[in-house]
């Protein structure tokens, strides 16, 4: 699905990413975890052709090189939910999702659209906020209306769709981080990938098929969560120590701190 | 509250109809009297090229009023159209084209290529003085354009408060110089720059109403169906990147457009302030931030508005004139004020 070989990025002559590489394949779900200011953001701006690294390198998306792809064709096979969303947005709730279609209409949303927002509004729990004012929600409110726009923006036939979210969970309620997770699982059962940066390393565990560690811009460990998520690995990215056991009740792994 | 129950199509329809009624009211009201016949009258003689219309009607009804009306309307539709589009790109709604320093930017290099155009008068054919003139302004409002968002926007992000003083700098340099200007200049240029700065549009003609339409009808093709892109850029540049949407391209196109548009109109009617600022905020109003809606919309607003400050500005004292830039700064003054009162806590 999507390719990098030796991602490096500086900013401000900081570097930020040595030498990262990463495959992700077609249905896959990958949660790239680890401290703060590891790259995790950036690695996933980079992905997503966002940020221009050096231009020896190529991030090939579909086998083919990301910056040759026409914007508004890119625009129906992958979607990006940023970390930091626009508070202020002087629209109904509903326009807002509706942009999400905006890659699908020249003038007038047609009846196909309409449904589509209307499907990832009832998704994400925020059909009944649909005709309120955008600026009047609460910030976990404001995270769901983005997340509901970059599901009606990969509503489509393509077969193989790439969906990058940064922090995803952030300002929601212990229902909705679920919600939010079942929802994106359901997306890469159909064939469809998805790259997202957590923070909560027992949902990615249980999510996730893949990890991806990252820590002061390398990456630590790759692979399934069983195999990254051990007790030394953990304790080196993030400086603190921890304990791997079983959870009581469904036996799955569980990461616990202090 | 908000109109939004129905199509487009239908307040377009709506505004047209009210600006078409406005402009055949606009022809009726002024000074000269027709003596029997009414100005409408007057107006179909010469339309149907009646041989017993005298040559001062003709005159008064289609050099003066009609070319006159037909100037408010390109004039005030594009101020309006380049502060929206202006707003949308810098995701503010005090960015327009007066505040920012495109006006002052293209009255600067106005008013020199008009002293310079003076000392080379007799050596220059007419229209090279009158499109140098013209194309100084659009060359002044496109470097200001530049200036200002190169000082105040980095990273896609927009600084408010320094995108605000960059207009102020540049006024106040444009204010100097054009007062040094002035007071060097001759009689005949010093009356040219008063004209500048107070804004008219009483040199009407249709050669310059030509020109204005041309510069209207590429502009308007280019940004006219921009609202779901300048939407989008209220996601953020990226966001609306992910949104299949060219910021790059469309940032450029708003930076040459609303600087040609400007500086087009500075060169015709010199300094009308406040048209792009007063349409959008009563848009806003009605339609909220929703560009499919304000964009067009704005088109015709800004031709209502400025069409009925016209024809205010030759009534109320006729048979003497008020300058236009007075009446619509009196109504713009407020809806800044408003503006400011109501983003108090954002404008950071």
């Amino acid at each position: 699905m999507i390719k990098g070989y030796q991602i490096n990025y500086q900013n401000q002559n900081v570097s930020i990413l040595k030498g990262i590489d990463i495959e992700v394949g077609y249905g896959e779900f990958l949660a790239i975890v680890g401290p703060n200011g590891a790259g995790k953001s950036s690695l996933l701006n980079v992905l997503a052709n966002e940020i221009k690294t050096d231009k020896k390198q190529h991030i090939l998306f579909k086998d083919k090189i990301i910056t040759d792809w026409k914007l508004e064709v890119l625009s129906k096979h992958k979607a990006k939910f940023s970390q930091h969303n626009s508070q202020d947005i002087p629209l109904l709730v509903k326009d807002v999702v509706m942009m999400g279609r905006y890659p699908y209409f020249h003038s007038q949303p047609n009846s196909e659209d309409f449904k589509s927002t209307e499907n990832a509004m009832t998704e994400t729990d925020i059909i009944h906020l649909q005709n309120r004012d955008y600026n009047s929600l609460s910030g976990g409110e404001k995270q769901r209306v983005h997340l509901a726009r970059v599901l009606a923006q990969l509503d489509n036939d393509v077969t193989h769709r790439l969906l990058f979210l940064d922090e995803p969970l952030n300002n929601l309620d212990v229902k909705h981080q679920y919600k939010t997770l079942e929802l994106i699982k359901k997306l890469t059962q159909k064939k469809n990938t998805t790259i997202v940066v957590l923070h909560d390393l027992n949902l990615a565990a249980h999510f996730a098929d893949k990890i991806l560690l990252m820590e002061s811009g390398k990456v630590l460990s790759y692979g399934s969560p069983e195999e990254v998520f051990t007790q030394e690995m953990i304790s080196k990215a993030y400086q603190f120590p921890c304990t791997i056991c079983k959870h009581p009740v469904n036996q799955e792994t569980m990461i616990l701190f202090g | 509250m908000t109109l939004r129950s129905k199509n487009i199509g239908f307040y377009i329809a709506i505004g047209l109809l009210s600006l078409v009624i406005m402009m055949i009211t606009a022809l009726n009201i002024g000074v000269y009297e027709f003596g029997k016949s009414s100005a409408y009258e007057v107006f179909w003689k010469h339309i149907s090229g009646n041989p017993s219309l005298s040559l001062s009607e003709k005159y008064v009804i289609w050099e003066v009023r009609a070319s006159r009306i037909v100037m408010a309307v390109l004039i005030g539709s594009m101020l309006a159209v380049s502060g929206t589009t202006l707003q949308g790109m810098f995701k503010n709604p005090l960015a327009t084209g007066d505040l920012i320093g495109l006006t002052s930017g293209a009255t600067l290099l106005a008013a020199i290529a008009i002293v310079l155009g003076h000392t080379f008068q007799d050596y220059l054919p007419e229209w090279i003085r009158f499109s140098l003139v013209s194309v100084s302004a659009f060359l002044g409002a496109l470097l200001s354009m530049i200036l200002v968002y190169r000082i105040s926007t980095s990273g896609g992000k927009t600084n408010v408060v320094m995108m605000l003083l960059s207009g102020v700098a540049i006024t106040a340099i444009g204010f100097a110089i054009t007062g040094m200007l002035i007071y060097i200049s001759k009689d005949d240029q010093l009356r040219d720059l008063t004209f500048w700065n107070l804004g008219s549009l009483a040199s009407a003609t249709w050669t310059k109403n030509a020109i204005l339409f041309g510069v209207l009808l590429i502009s308007y093709y280019v940004l006219l169906p921009k609202g779901k892109a300048l939407n989008a850029m209220m996601l953020g540049e990226k966001d609306a990147q992910h949104l299949g949407i060219n910021v790059e391209v469309l940032k450029k196109q708003i930076v040459i457009l609303t600087a040609l548009m400007v500086g087009t109109c500075v060169a015709f009617s010199g300094t009308i302030g406040f048209v792009g600022l007063i349409v959008p905020y009563i848009l806003r109003l009605l339609f909220r931030s929703d560009y499919h809606f304000i964009l067009p919309l704005s088109a015709i607003c800004g031709s209502i508005l400025l069409l009925f400050a016209d024809t205010l500005s030759r009534t109320i004292v006729a048979p003497s004139e008020l300058p236009i830039g007075i009446l619509t700064a009196v109504m713009g003054g407020p809806v800044f004020i408003a503006i400011l009162l109501k983003f108090k806590n954002n404008l950071r």
